[in-house]
């Protein structure tokens, strides 16, 4: 019996195509339960500088909050439960934690507390876990998911006060954590931000002209490019990898997917940070009105990284410690309002919605 | 406040321990990290290839490594077994694992290479200098009697010749009812095209027998070019059969049982240690529950 490697599945690739005249398009559902978002990266053919509009945008996402040692009991406390989790949304994140060596903590806007552990912590804790779906034996990792607004979980219910005391003497968990809300800011935040040592950031947004690059000559046809090559090119791009092929590099052989032509100069715009849904969505609306008003581009990519660390899949679902793969999005605006939206994950991650 | 480690020499359990506590804030001990058993110190050398070999690994994210004295006895002359260096003479000051603030932890390891069963010597007082404990049987009688009644932690397989014997499921499958890891070590696969042959058809033939359980994959790295990441480490197991999940836990969770059955074997059968950490004012009554009815306060009698 040898080794089967082709059999092992890597990476789980999910297309769909769209407009945003039909009304049951999917697109804010998708953006909005893609929760943790570490990078945006945006290209825009033919394009020299962005116009003001689209600037304002990429440069204005909200700043977000990294919390220094934090006790993760506190994210019990019922002040922050009542401020900051039952109003508008949160979205938190351990930070510096590797999924498959320490214990992670992901909050979700709905409300979601989820608890990434091992054995040994998940012993000490006592609390129930979630089934986990990705190996028979299962005795790597063990999630602990609660839901805050269950019956069971609210202040002085049985199941908060047990974890609780699981959280505070059993297993006193502290980790660095990233903290966001939207709308509210450091005043939804404040039960954390006051007694906690705690730094607020902005996301970083690096801009680059490309002058002559070769695009594929993109349709929103499904069927023109084939996805696979359009990603490995979109990242290239963005990664500034040479797509020339030229026989005297020996460090890459990517090409640009053909047919294609060339585009006098392109922008490409990263922001990196902890970012939030909801501004990511008000991107999309202005590229969408540039791609209006634009004569000469007929399509612009954006793609959104989540983090590799992060305990949990899209939508919350679970995800494998097994291997990394981190869940990432790419929109491919086109002129006629009609969209290509690529999912992506890593393999034994749950597939994208 | 008190915290207990119970190690239980439970033979039908893999994992050989379990951590109870009694009330009050406790240190979390982070156990699944990675770990590589197997770093050759050739005593030959001077200490300073060993110091930049525990480095590297440190900085390759390994937060537990082993010092492995190989020890092959032969009839012509009566040979000593070699006692391990301390730690502190052999570094100053241990390397940070890259990524935590933990320093990394250094174990002794000896290997005995057996050509004939009056090598291994289950009495002898040598032996309980080392932290673990290994043994290469090179028989396929000296196997089985690894397998089914030596007191060892780790049996290594052959990875730098044709394997002189065929793996069962009988004695593979005594050994891991008794918590015994078997060893694939990946520095020959990395040296020479022919030993890399050997090393996968010989580990491809274990993970057959043992059908990937009790595994654990380490780097038999005498430099420090030899030696590969964590990560690197369990995509090239995948490459003898494991699975995703074993190929992970050949690097962490097996490497634990096997740290954990030696503390086990180095007491008396099973114990319970004890460390006292620095008192505090602990809950009252809930936890009381928890102890055993025999250790509750008695009331005072009074007349």
């Amino acid at each position: 019996m040898c080794a089967d490697l082709e059999r092992i599945p890597r990476t789980l690739l999910v297309s769909e195509r769209s407009s945003f005249q039909n009304q049951k398009n999917q697109l804010s559902a998708h953006v909005g339960q893609h929760h943790f978002n570490y990078k945006v990266s945006v290209l825009l053919p033919e394009c020299g500088s962005a116009p003001p509009l689209l600037d304002a945008a990429l440069n204005g996402f909200s700043s977000f909050y990294l919390i220094r040692n934090l006790p993760v009991y506190m994210l019990l406390d019922q002040d922050f439960l009542q401020t900051a989790v039952h109003q508008g949304s949160v979205y938190g994140l351990s930070f510096g934690c590797r999924v498959d060596e320490d214990p992670c903590v992901a909050l979700m806007p709905n409300g979601r507390l989820v608890l990434s552990l091992d054995k040994d912590s998940f012993e000490l804790l006592g609390f129930e876990r979630k089934k986990y779906r990705f190996t028979k034996r299962a005795t790597s990792r063990y999630v602990v998911s609660v839901n805050f607004s269950d019956s069971s979980m609210t202040p002085g219910g049985r199941g908060y006060q047990r974890l609780l005391t699981g959280l505070k003497t059993h297993l006193p968990l502290v980790v660095d954590f990233l903290v966001s809300h939207h709308p509210g800011g450091t005043t939804a935040l404040q039960p954390l931000l006051s007694r906690y040592d705690w730094s607020e950031h902005r996301p970083s947004v690096s801009t680059r002209c490309l002058a002559n690059l070769p695009c594929p000559l993109l349709t929103s046809d499904l069927q023109s490019c084939d996805p696979h090559s359009v990603l490995d090119w979109l990242g290239a791009v963005d990664a500034d990898v040479s797509c020339e092929n030229s026989s005297s590099s020996f460090l890459s052989t990517m090409v640009c997917p053909e047919p294609k032509t060339t585009a006098s100069s392109a922008l490409n715009v990263s922001v990196s940070g902890f970012l939030n849904p909801h501004e990511i969505h008000h991107l999309i609306q202005e590229l969408r009105s540039y791609l209006d008003q634009s004569q000469l581009a007929s399509w612009v990519a954006l793609t959104v990284h989540g983090f590799t660390d992060s305990p949990v899949s899209w939508a919350g679902d679970e995800r494998s410690v097994l291997w990394s793969g981190n869940t990432f999005y790419s929109l491919l605006l086109f002129k006629d309002d009609t969209y290509q939206l690529h999912l992506a994950t890593g393999a034994h991650h749950t597939c994208p919605p | 406040m008190l915290m207990f480690t119970f190690v239980t020499k439970n033979s039908s359990s893999r994992h050989a321990s379990r951590l109870l506590t009694c009330g009050g804030p406790c240190t979390v001990s982070i156990m699944s990290v990675f770990m590589d058993l197997n770093l050759i110190q050739n005593q030959t050398e001077d200490r300073s290839g060993l110091k930049s070999l525990i480095e590297t690994a440190a900085h390759l994210g390994f937060s537990t490594v082993a010092v492995n004295y190989v020890f092959e006895p032969t009839t012509k002359k009566k040979q000593n077994i070699p006692s391990p260096t301390p730690i502190n003479e052999l570094i100053d000051q241990l390397p940070i694992v890259q990524g935590r603030s933990r320093p990394i932890r250094v174990l002794n390891r000896l290997t005995i290479v057996m050509s004939d069963s009056s090598h291994y010597r289950p009495t002898a007082a040598e032996y309980r200098r080392f932290d673990l404990l290994a043994v290469y049987p090179t028989t396929e009688k000296l196997f089985h009697a690894a397998c089914m009644t030596y007191d060892v932690d780790i049996i290594c397989i052959s990875v730098t010749e044709k394997l002189p014997f065929f793996f069962k499921r009988a004695p593979v499958n005594g050994a891991i009812e008794r918590g015994v890891a078997f060893e694939v070590s990946y520095s020959a696969a990395i040296r020479d095209a022919t030993m890399r042959r050997y090393t996968i058809a010989n580990a491809i033939a274990l993970v057959d027998t043992c059908k990937g359980k009790n595994v654990i994959v380490s780097s038999a790295a005498e430099k420090r070019l030899e030696l590969r990441g964590p990560h690197d480490a369990a995509n090239l197991s995948l490459l003898f059969g494991l699975s995703d999940a074993d190929a992970k836990e050949a690097v962490s969770s097996t490497c634990r049982s096997v740290v954990l059955h030696a503390e086990r074997r180095k007491s008396a059968g099973g114990i319970i240690h004890t460390t006292k950490t620095s008192p505090e004012e602990t809950p009252p009554t809930p936890d009381d529950r928890d102890a055993p009815a025999a250790k509750r306060a008695k009331p005072l009698e009074t007349e």
